[in-house]
């Protein structure tokens, strides 16, 4: 079965992204695919490459990019969501002329199309709400 | 064609969450999908007549609401109860709506692909 899989809350002030996480490796576990992984509202902080996770805490950049890598999941952060939240990539910063892209590796900037696009290619979608 | 509803239960003016879930009901019609937009909680007071927000600099929530049925987006739903509860006038609000009760939102719910809710 193809999932699709929308995430809402804040990385750090919400558990979405560690559910999230459990429950893709239990659906590649189980032997399903997914389509896409959108990164919604607050959850786009994730993707911001100046994240510094304490120690002794889940580090969840860091966890996405190694499920992305492993399974090859896209990782699709909504580019308006982002922009405003200061998530940017390397040509959004040169279009807006920032000093710096802010986006992490293994993520990517996109529009809203491609969460619609992978719920209509999906066989199930799940939201992990804020 | 796929059947997206989009529930909004958050108030319009914490935060952009409203805004940016009104984006997706819109985008989810461009890209032909029937979209269906249900209001719920304190998500109905999106739906108050002459809102103005220039004074707390952000866009008018209820603005970008009446440019939904440009883009297609037709039907629009608001819980009954939670409207009574807002003290909200029904025949005066910001867009037309269609007044559900719960037993109808479950049935609206079940003819759904997808949920996007915030």
């Amino acid at each position: 079965m193809k999932y699709t899989l929308a995430i809402h809350g804040s990385p750090y002030a919400s558990g979405a992204h560690l559910q999230a996480i459990l429950l893709c490796e239990a659906i590649l576990r189980a032997g399903h695919t997914i389509t896409r992984v959108f990164f919604y509202h607050d959850a786009v902080n994730v993707a911001l490459n100046t994240l510094v996770a304490p120690q002794d805490e889940a580090n969840l950049n860091a966890k996405w990019q190694q499920l992305a890598h492993e399974h090859g999941l896209e990782l699709a952060v909504c580019i308006a969501n982002g922009l405003k939240r200061g998530v940017v990539s390397t040509g959004e910063a040169k279009r807006y002329k920032l000093d710096h892209p802010s986006l992490s590796e293994g993520f990517e900037l996109v529009g809203l199309g491609q969460l619609i696009d992978a719920i209509a290619t999906s066989d199930r979608y799940i939201e992990i709400p804020t | 064609m796929k059947n997206l509803l989009v529930q909004i239960n958050k108030p319009p003016y914490k935060g952009s969450q409203v805004l940016e879930a009104i984006d997706a009901a819109m985008v989810g019609a461009v890209f032909d999908c029937q979209v269906t937009v249900l209001f719920r909680g304190q998500g109905v007071l999106a739906l108050w007549p002459d809102q103005d927000a220039t004074g707390i600099e952000q866009k008018t929530v209820s603005k970008v609401l009446s440019a939904l049925p440009t883009y297609e987006v037709k039907r629009i739903c608001a819980c009954a109860e939670d409207l009574l509860a807002f003290n909200l006038p029904v025949r005066n609000l910001a867009v037309p709506i269609e007044v559900v009760g719960y037993a109808e939102i479950a049935e609206l719910m079940q003819n759904q692909d997808a949920v996007i809710g915030i």
